[in-house]
């Protein structure tokens, strides 16, 4: 019986491969082959131009020995973290304002979105311009002489803030979005209680907005951990700070790109998939704790 | 009355706090973009002055002469709006159609096939460059349009996106239709896709976005400068005037004005679609 | 369902129509694809296109260029999947892995019927070793050659009373000229930056010493007297006052602070100074070119030396269209596409005798570098570091020099720099 399928659930049946089947081809063409081969690859010595030979866990080995790696490993997870709490409290932050009822919200609203309709190539350069420790107006604004982009010490930290300044406005849209989905009758009913406005946050918006937190928080996340093009265009291979601010992505460039070792290149791939993996995985397994669906 | 008074100064604290942190974000977000437009007009040596001069000593265009003549922007604005274009309508069209199965649909490999659309969105782009490369190329279709939108013709983002937004959407919409004898292409296209415009203006908006963004990709596919876009042009333009910053500036301003300008007058409808995206 | 038909036709159509874009016209012509990385260059390479389609009415070439740093990337992936463009620049860096691997078309017999000297008679040594694989065939069609030249700022000089750079300089001219420019102007003097071509390897050569033993080729000598000691010399430059640190060169180019009039003096590639004028009009007669300074008591040899390194064009082995394309080549290496190149300003001939075809541009100029320099240069040149292993170590090799200059260690990074290299030595080789 289990097997037996009536004619309308057959039918039910193909056009759901029907639907489905344009974008899984393209999928597994586009990206999952190629991911494929790239795990293979892993396990391969490069000869040149695509010739492999394969030499086990060589590579694997190479890398965990490789103190390059591990330090771009903690670059990757050091850029999260100061990226992503900092991002998303303070993208919820300036949801939250934007969503208070104040004049000029709507000038407000344009301003903070302006960096998402920049190409990240002028965003780069124009920070790059701002942190240069000799001519940089940063510097000037600060009374420091801070080397922001080739002192190993602030790399990231730079790097990090370009990377907030230009997600948090689409972070922030994201967030509101979330925010204007809250009746007002919650809030009503809970003023009546007498409840503090700091109360208010926590009973209410904070668990009614949490969904759209948790997406937002993914999507960061995912985002952060594979970060390189940023990287690539604030740093030059002269940066005396490279190692010191290169992350994982941009240490398979190196690698694969530009000193031809796609093997090498191909294993760091593999541990940087299988360390976003995890963290996502983490985190769905963690969201039951704090993210509350229907209300 | 005491209480009222005290509600009242609590209020306007609290406006106050409100406009303050507004304001001192918003010059947070608008200082580059005023130092990108200083810098634009500024010589180089004035540019490298120590201290630093905040306003140029006069306005300069040759900057952006400099700009206009290496790179040929009217075929950047067109190219770029092109590959944005087809990108959201595939995106759309495709992503739809899946989103939509995988979300009310039942069939056999259903949670396998899903799991690919995940696991794609953990992969980092860099490594699908070269073998993309080499599939466009054995087209014969590199410096083409065609080969801009290639890595877009199928969004895992956007399935995943809409197949959240099919969920919210309550299952009786769909059997009542189904009642009145709609074929399940029907159903999808006449009453569920329907529903789903907000997250359709959200999804254009950020495809949009991330395709006017793409740097690796546009680089690598198509030399012709005649066929690039806007942010592979200006990486270009970098290679050329190397840490020349005030040309480079004029170029990113050039580069951003359309988008900019665009965005300026659809601010309204672009936020609101991406606010309603959480659908009511 | 007819709006659905509807979209559907829509968007195949679509499709079809920008699929079709990319489909060349068929006018019975050949077509042929021409790819190099420098955007200065572009209009130097069409002239000489041009010049051959205009005999040739039946062939039409088109010249795109890739950025640099995308360039390898993307002739490696189309050579694996045999797309590459018809004709393209090889680099000294790049020609052995192609050469090596079979990628790349044979040409010594080019020009067999013709003159089979044609290259050793029109062609320095140092052109056709930069065209060479390491089995001796020649691989690409010389293109042009360069060498390493001072960049100095006229005003600066005078400013600080310094008489102007000239062959009789020494190292110690530039450090006592940078330090008197510094006191008097506050400018910075000699900007001695992290770079092979354009900074340490001169040194090393002046100095006597070597990156690659000259004999065989094949060991490197990082750890060799004479270029150690050139190395600390060059990367200990940094220490005065005079020269900005490597932080700085991170943020700000060399050339980009002398035409900013921040600093007085830096090495320049003589392939980058047309495009110096022309990007920095106002600078245009505040500036000239010397010849290096020349080592005042080199360990070995008559302390000159500059690093001389040469483009080549290169068609792939397995070319769709190997025969017009080996035409075109051969119009490349003749003495008129040599020197249509060398007036479009483009870069110095590889063929001998036409070099100074290339000063025609640079006499448009209000004010006329000292070419010159560039042409009686090649006396002294020392032909570009590469042998066939150097592609693998050399990247690395590259970061433990940022790592010297970070922690002034250079003895512990050169060492690590030998073994880096010595790894890659076969034992039949050694």
């Amino acid at each position: 019986m289990k097997n037996k399928l009536s004619a309308a659930a057959r039918r039910e049946e193909n056009w759901g491969w029907l639907m489905v089947a344009p974008t899984i081809i393209g999928l597994i063409v586009l990206n999952l082959w190629p991911f494929v081969q790239t795990v293979y690859a892993s396990f391969c010595e490069h000869l040149g131009f695509g010739h492999y030979r394969f030499i086990g866990l060589k590579n694997y080995i190479d890398m965990f020995g490789n103190a390059e790696f591990w330090k771009a490993t903690w670059n990757t997870i050091y850029f999260c973290l100061l990226t992503v709490p900092v991002g998303i409290i303070l993208a919820l932050f300036i949801a939250i304002l934007l969503n208070a009822k104040v004049k000029f919200t709507g000038g407000f609203r344009t301003i903070f979105f302006l960096p998402l309709v920049c190409a990240p190539a002028a965003v780069a350069m124009v920070w790059r311009w701002i942190f240069n420790g000799e001519y940089g107006i940063l510097n000037q604004l600060l009374g420091s002489q801070i080397q922001w982009i080739t002192d190993p010490k602030t790399a990231v930290l730079a790097t990090a803030i370009v990377s907030v300044w230009s997600s948090v406005g689409y972070d922030a849209v994201l967030l509101l979005a979330g925010l204007q989905n809250i009746p007002k009758t919650l809030y009503e009913a809970n003023s009546i209680d007498g409840a503090g406005k700091i109360r208010q946050f926590f009973t209410i918006t904070l668990p009614m907005v949490s969904p759209t937190l948790f997406s937002v928080l993914i999507m960061r996340l995912m985002a952060s951990m594979k970060i390189y093009d940023l990287i690539y265009m604030m740093a030059d291979e002269t940066n005396p700070a490279l190692t010191d601010m290169q992350s994982l992505m941009y240490l398979f460039y190196r690698s694969s790109f530009v000193a031809g070792d796609r093997g090498y290149g191909s294993a760091i791939v593999v541990w940087t998939v299988a360390l976003i993996l995890l963290v996502t995985l983490i985190q769905f397994i963690g969201q039951k704790k704090w993210v509350t669906y229907d209300v | 009355m005491k209480s009222n008074a005290s509600l009242s100064r609590s209020n306007a604290l609290n406006k106050f706090l409100t406009y303050f942190f507004l304001i001192v974000g918003a010059l947070v977000m608008v200082f580059p973009f005023v130092w990108m437009i200083l810098t634009s007009s500024k010589t180089v040596p004035e540019s490298m002055q120590i201290p630093p001069t905040i306003f140029p000593a006069q306005l300069m265009l040759d900057n952006f002469k400099d700009a206009i003549a290496s790179l040929p922007f009217g075929r950047l604005y067109l190219n770029t709006a092109l590959m944005v274009f087809f990108r959201v309508v595939c995106a759309i069209f495709f992503s739809s159609m899946a989103g939509y199965a995988f979300a009310k649909l039942k069939f056999r490999g259903k949670n396998i096939l899903f799991c690919i659309v995940l696991v794609q969105m953990s992969l980092p782009s860099q490594i699908f460059i070269i073998p993309q490369y080499q599939m466009v190329a054995k087209m014969g279709l590199a410096n083409t349009i065609f080969a801009l939108v290639f890595p877009g013709l199928v969004s895992a983002f956007g399935v995943f996106f809409l197949r959240q937004t099919y969920l919210s959407i309550p299952d009786e919409v769909g059997e009542a239709a189904f009642l009145d004898g709609c074929n399940q292409w029907q159903t999808f296209y006449k009453i569920m896709f329907p529903l789903t415009g907000t997250s359709v203006a959200a999804l254009t908006i950020f495809t949009a976005v991330f395709a006017y963004g793409d740097l690796m990709w546009p680089l690598v596919v198509n030399s012709d400068l005649k066929m690039m876009t806007l942010s592979s042009g200006l990486a270009t333009l970098k290679g050329q005037f190397s840490t020349n910053f005030p040309v480079l500036m004029a170029g990113s301003l050039l580069a951003m004005l359309p988008m900019v300008i665009l965005y300026l007058i659809f601010q309204r409808q672009f936020v609101e679609g991406i606010a309603g995206t959480g659908g009511k | 369902m007819k709006k659905t038909s509807r979209a559907v036709a829509l968007l195949l159509t679509l499709t079809l129509l920008f699929a079709l874009s990319g489909c060349g016209p068929a006018d019975g012509k050949t077509h042929l694809t021409f790819q190099i990385w420098d955007v200065a260059q572009r209009d130097g390479m069409q002239a000489m296109c041009d010049a051959y389609t205009a005999q040739h009415p039946d062939v039409v070439i088109e010249v795109q260029v890739t950025s640099w740093g995308e360039y390898w990337t993307k002739l490696e992936a189309a050579a694996e999947s045999n797309t590459m463009p018809d004709i393209y620049w090889m680099h000294t860096d790049q020609i052995l892995y192609y050469a090596d691997f079979g990628i790349l078309a044979d040409l010594t017999d080019l020009y067999a019927d013709e003159d089979p000297n044609y290259y050793q008679n029109h062609f320095s040594e140092i052109s056709i070793g930069n065209a060479s694989g390491t089995d001796g065939r020649i691989y690409g069609i010389p293109k042009d050659k360069d060498n390493v030249v001072l960049v100095y700022n006229k005003e600066m000089f005078d400013a600080a009373g310094v008489s102007y750079p000239d062959e009789t300089w020494t190292w110690d001219d530039l450090t006592a000229a940078s330090q008197k420019i510094y006191d008097a102007t506050g400018k910075y003097g000699y900007m001695a930056y992290n770079d092979e071509q354009l900074g340490y390897w001169n040194f090393v050569y002046q100095n006597g010493g070597y990156i690659l033993d000259p004999e065989t080729n094949v060991h490197a000598g990082y750890t060799q007297p004479a270029t150690a000691e050139a190395i600390q010399y060059y990367v200990g430059l940094q220490q005065n006052d005079w020269c900005p640190d490597q932080n700085y060169f991170a943020e700000t180019s060399p050339g980009t602070a002398f035409f900013s009039e921040v600093g007085a003096m830096f090495f320049e590639g003589s392939w980058n100074l047309l495009s110096e004028l022309n990007n920095f009009p106002n600078m245009v007669g505040k500036w000239d070119i010397a010849p290096l300074p020349k080592c005042p008591d080199p360990v070995e040899g008559d302390g000159y030396g500059t690093i001389s390194n040469g483009l080549c064009y290169s068609t792939a082995a397995r070319g769709k269209n190997l025969e017009i394309v080996k035409d075109v080549l051969r119009f490349f290496g003749s003495e008129e596409g040599q020197r249509i190149q060398g007036e479009s300003g483009a870069a110095i001939p590889a063929y001998l005798g036409q070099e100074e075809s290339w000063s025609t541009v640079f006499n448009t100029f209000d004010y006329v570098l000292d070419v010159q320099v560039c042409y009686d240069q090649f006396d002294h040149a020392v032909q570009y570091i590469n042998n066939a292993s150097r592609r693998k170590w050399k990247s690395s090799a590259a970061d433990e020099m940022v790592k010297a200059y970070k922690d002034g260690d250079v003895d512990g990074a050169l060492t690590r720099m030998q073994a880096l290299a010595d790894a890659y030595v076969t034992t039949d080789e050694a």
